[in-house]
């Protein structure tokens, strides 16, 4: 077993953030579903938040406003869906994506239990 | 944590629809309030508008109601020469709510409240499963 910084600990620990920050994106989407002129946005892929060439916005001050829009890692996606009053969510799509999100995290917890659960057979506690 | 945050979010979410839902509520139970005296203006009909508004407590831009406002289009009238509200032609101011559009708000409303619901559930089986890493 390898542990350095691009062990499986690692990855598993960045996976569960993205998805985390992408499952709040997403439940914003929802919760403004009926928001006049609202464009809902997405969390950009995993891949690219990977390559940590990513420069987002830090708040360096417990005084300074969050800001209305998201961090640097979502970007906004115009569902091909608009209605009358310039919403463009649509729930169905936004539902998809809220379990796809909760499959990967499912998928992503198991195989750190798995992991954890050898490094225990490897100490002889399993 | 931020997953918290989500669970915020859906929150306000669902505040926001039960709002709305009260006042389509006001709406049906007053689509036949007209004014007590001649030519009084009856009921008119309450809309809502939602917008994204920061939330300072939790630091996340969340879903408010921001206006409840008064839907400005024309009442219809009714002949009814015995009611206290008719005016000398004997007309009397109807309020302008319409069942039809208060049943499919309600519609819209009920089902953006169980989206924002059904996210809750998720993002919570999300977290309970997080917790359930420390075991």
């Amino acid at each position: 077993m390898q542990t350095g910084s691009n062990d499986l600990f690692s990855l598993a620990e960045r996976k569960l953030g993205w998805l985390e920050d992408r499952q709040r994106v997403l439940a914003r989407n929802v919760a403004n579903a009926n928001t006049p002129n609202f464009q809902p946005s997405d969390e950009r892929p995993f891949s690219a938040a990977l390559s940590s060439f990513m420069v987002t916005p830090v708040q360096t001050n417990a005084m300074h406003l969050p800001g209305t829009d998201n961090d640097g890692g979502s970007v906004k996606v115009p569902g091909h869906e608009r209605s009358p009053d310039g919403n463009r969510v649509s729930v169905e799509d936004e539902m998809t994506k809220v379990a796809e999100t909760d499959n990967q995290q499912r998928l992503v917890t198991n195989i750190y239990s798995k992991y954890m659960a050898m490094f225990s057979t490897a100490l002889g506690k399993g | 944590m931020d997953i918290s945050k989500a669970l915020d979010i859906s929150s306000a979410g669902m505040e926001a629809q039960t709002s709305r839902l009260r006042v389509i509520a006001e709406n049906l139970a007053n689509q036949d309030t007209t004014g007590s005296k001649p030519g009084a203006d009856p009921y008119r009909r309450k809309t809502v508008t939602f917008a994204e508004a920061l939330d300072p407590a939790v630091g996340v831009s969340t879903v408010t109601v921001k206006r409840i406002g008064k839907d400005m289009s024309d009442f219809t009238m009714k002949y009814d020469p015995s009611h206290p509200a008719a005016n000398a032609e004997g007309y009397v101011k109807m309020p302008n709510v319409n069942s039809f559009v208060e049943l499919m708000d309600m519609r819209e409303a009920e089902q953006s409240y169980s989206a924002n619901l059904n996210v809750m559930q998720v993002t919570r089986s999300m977290l309970t499963r997080m917790i359930d890493m420390l075991k």
